[in-house]
């Protein structure tokens, strides 16, 4: 009888492994440009200050790059193991060393899980209500009509060009909220990707950096 | 009644989740969830998302990104062996001699960055090895290093602090100010103790060092000059009111750009590594906080804050005796969590106790931050223990024991705060600031 081994389980896990390194990695780049991002907003705002000017909503557009960066971020900066954690007694034994750091991982997964399904739902919730944001900030129309695309069918694309005007609008709420849902859901995923990795391997795919 | 019950089953299932090393910001959804799920009626996810999304898109959370990268910019030039050529010749004639080195490197570094565990390695790198040749004590070279680097978390700018600031809702820069002079202060009861040891212990000095006329002196410490000329724009732009904390912050990094470009150790490798470094701590502890919001919103759902602020009201004890129990309380849970995780845990009970107690919220900043760095030098979990394990070999035993006497003198520290309060109260009170 064919056992199914670990083995066998690595040979169709690493290929999907690979993968999803790639995409952790994707998503901790676009966390460094949100962090550039930060720091851009800030120094034009500087300098529209010093030479008169206002730029109108920057400290919202800061926090949502704020937001961006540390979303984005979260599944990135576990694979490298720069999250925190306790490790008295993840550290005791090698029974511990697997099997607490499975059941941690598992809660962990749990908990990032309920995270981003409200964190998604709720991104659906500030589109459907159409929710403004309470700053000065604005975006032009067209930006959002190419967020829109992204999330409704070619058929409907034309439509929404159609209604889609020259103007600024004050921010809706959900494109900055996007990175939270996408964040959210790639810690979730990466995590029960560890736990599983755990599991096949016994030895944690998490490698931390030591402090250089 | 119902609030012993409620703080039972947080304080179980927080122990339960933390002890077995789940990462602490998911740990404190989790605990804060399991809080809402039994005790109120509300929606408990729909009102996570609304409290962390309005802090993770704060503004006055984005000094902390920039502030980190700024140090992660300085850490990777050629600063620590600037930093160890510029000191030296002005430390030798000091009794104690080049031992200060690792103290005032520590309190430049410090005013850098703002993470201990990296002041630590940037000033240990060039003194360890330098100091070990000249002769120095191990036991000496290691405890005042270990001691020093907690300046780190102290003087402006500090990612603790900032912490502190986003938890309680108060301003960064009143509070970056208030470091300074305590930041001072514990620098120079360090090296109080290294002269002390100097008289003390003849025996163990190292030869002097060779005579170096006043000319030399001045072309080597022109190496530090860049770093020194930073550190009064990002400090002074926030004292004089030209700038927030976080274009304070902004400008650090574009200065650290600046001088790691002029030095030409800015490589493309090095620009990159820097980012992402800072991408990766800066998500660390945006995590946490955001579990910290969600367990504030739960705590306060519960009524437990108000009821323990009113409880310690009670008791009629003098802030003096309070300030004695929450030092005690942190230096135990320091045992056992980092600073950062123990500040954020710890704020939406403390805070309302404090404000209650007539206690100034800017001064117990202060006070959080000394009591906190201890616990970087206290065993079992001691951040700077095991970064100094790393770089020394030693065993983090014979480490802790070296860095006894700076413990001492943080509780001396602790004690010096406060009899004078004036010295983490005066400099804010008298800053010129901008709103915002």
């Amino acid at each position: 009888m064919l056992r199914f081994t670990r083995h066998h389980a690595q040979v169709f896990l690493v290929p999907l492994w690979r993968v999803l390194d790639r995409i952790y990695l994707i998503s901790g780049v676009t966390a460094a440009v949100f962090m550039v991002l930060i720091l851009v907003i800030i120094v034009v705002q500087m300098i529209a200050r010093w030479a008169g000017f206002s730029f109108e909503g920057s400290t919202e557009f800061a926090g949502y790059a704020m937001a961006g960066t540390s979303f984005f971020a979260l599944a990135y900066a576990l694979g490298h193991g720069a999250h925190i954690r306790v490790s008295i007694l993840l550290n005791l034994n090698r029974f511990t060393k697997l099997w607490l750091d499975a059941f941690a991982t598992l809660i962990a997964a749990i908990t990032a899980t309920y995270f981003a399904r409200f964190a998604v739902k709720t991104n659906f919730m500030s589109e459907m209500l159409n929710d403004r944001t309470q700053g000065q900030d604005q975006v032009p129309e067209w930006f959002i009509a190419i967020l829109k695309m992204v999330g409704s069918a070619p058929s409907r694309w034309a439509d929404l060009w159609a209604s889609a005007g020259t103007e600024w609008v004050f921010t809706p709420v959900w494109v900055p909220q996007i990175p939270m849902s996408i964040g959210t859901v790639l810690l979730a995923v990466a995590l029960w990707d560890h736990l599983i990795r755990l599991l096949v391997t016994e030895e944690t795919a998490i490698k931390s950096e030591v402090v250089e | 009644m119902t609030e012993l019950y409620a703080t039972g089953i947080f304080l179980f299932v927080l122990f339960v989740t933390l002890s077995s090393s789940v990462w602490v910001g998911l740990a404190l959804v989790g605990v804060a969830f399991v809080g809402m799920e039994l005790f109120t009626a509300r929606p408990a996810g729909d009102a996570m998302i609304t409290t962390i999304w309005t802090g993770a898109s704060s503004w006055t959370l984005t000094a902390l990104p920039l502030f980190i990268w700024m140090g992660e910019i300085l850490y990777r030039t050629r600063l620590s062996e600037d930093m160890f050529r510029g000191l030296a010749p002005w430390m030798r004639w000091l009794p104690g001699g080049l031992l200060h080195t690792n103290i005032a490197g520590c309190t430049i570094f410090a005013a850098v960055s703002g993470s201990s565990a990296a002041t630590l390695t940037t000033v240990g790198k060039m003194s360890i090895p330098e100091l070990r040749q000249r002769g120095y004590p191990e036991y000496m070279i290691i405890g005042t290093l270990a001691g020093a680097a907690t300046l780190g978390l102290m003087i402006p700018p500090s990612l603790t602090l900032i912490v502190y600031g986003v938890s309680i809702n108060e301003s960064i820069t009143k509070l970056f100010l208030a470091g300074v002079l305590p930041g001072f202060v514990l620098a120079g009861l360090f090296m109080t103790y290294i002269i002390g040891w100097h008289f003390l212990r003849k025996e163990e000095r190292p030869p002097p060092e060779p005579a170096m006329p006043l000319s030399k002196m001045i072309k080597e410490s022109q190496f530090l000059a860049p770093v020194l000329i930073l550190v009064f724009i990002v400090i002074g732009s926030m004292y004089f009111g030209w700038a927030t904390a976080t274009e304070a912050a902004a400008v650090g990094v574009v200065g650290a750009l600046g001088l790691a470009a002029i030095q030409r150790s800015l490589s493309r490798q090095t620009f990159f590594a820097s980012l992402m470094g800072a991408t990766r701590t800066s998500a660390m502890i945006a995590l946490i906080l955001m579990g910290a919001s969600f367990l504030s919103l739960s705590m306060g759902f519960t009524g437990l804050p108000r009821a323990l602020a009113g409880w310690i009201d009670g008791l009629g004890l003098s802030p003096v005796v309070l300030i004695i129990a929450l030092t005690v309380f942190y230096v135990i849970l320091g045992m056992f969590l980092d600073g950062i995780s123990s500040v954020v845990l710890t704020m939406a009970i403390v805070e309302p106790m404090i404000r209650q107690a007539g206690i100034d919220v800017i001064w117990f900043g202060i006070f959080i931050v000394v009591v906190v760095e201890m616990a970087q030098v206290t065993p079992p979990i001691g951040f700077n223990l095991f970064v100094l394990q790393g770089m020394t070999k030693h065993e983090i035993s014979y480490i802790a024991r070296t860095a006894i006497p700076m413990v001492l003198l943080m509780i001396v520290m602790v004690g010096i705060l406060v009899v004078w309060p004036e010295l983490a109260t005066w400099l804010p009170e008298n800053v010129r600031q901008r709103p915002g």
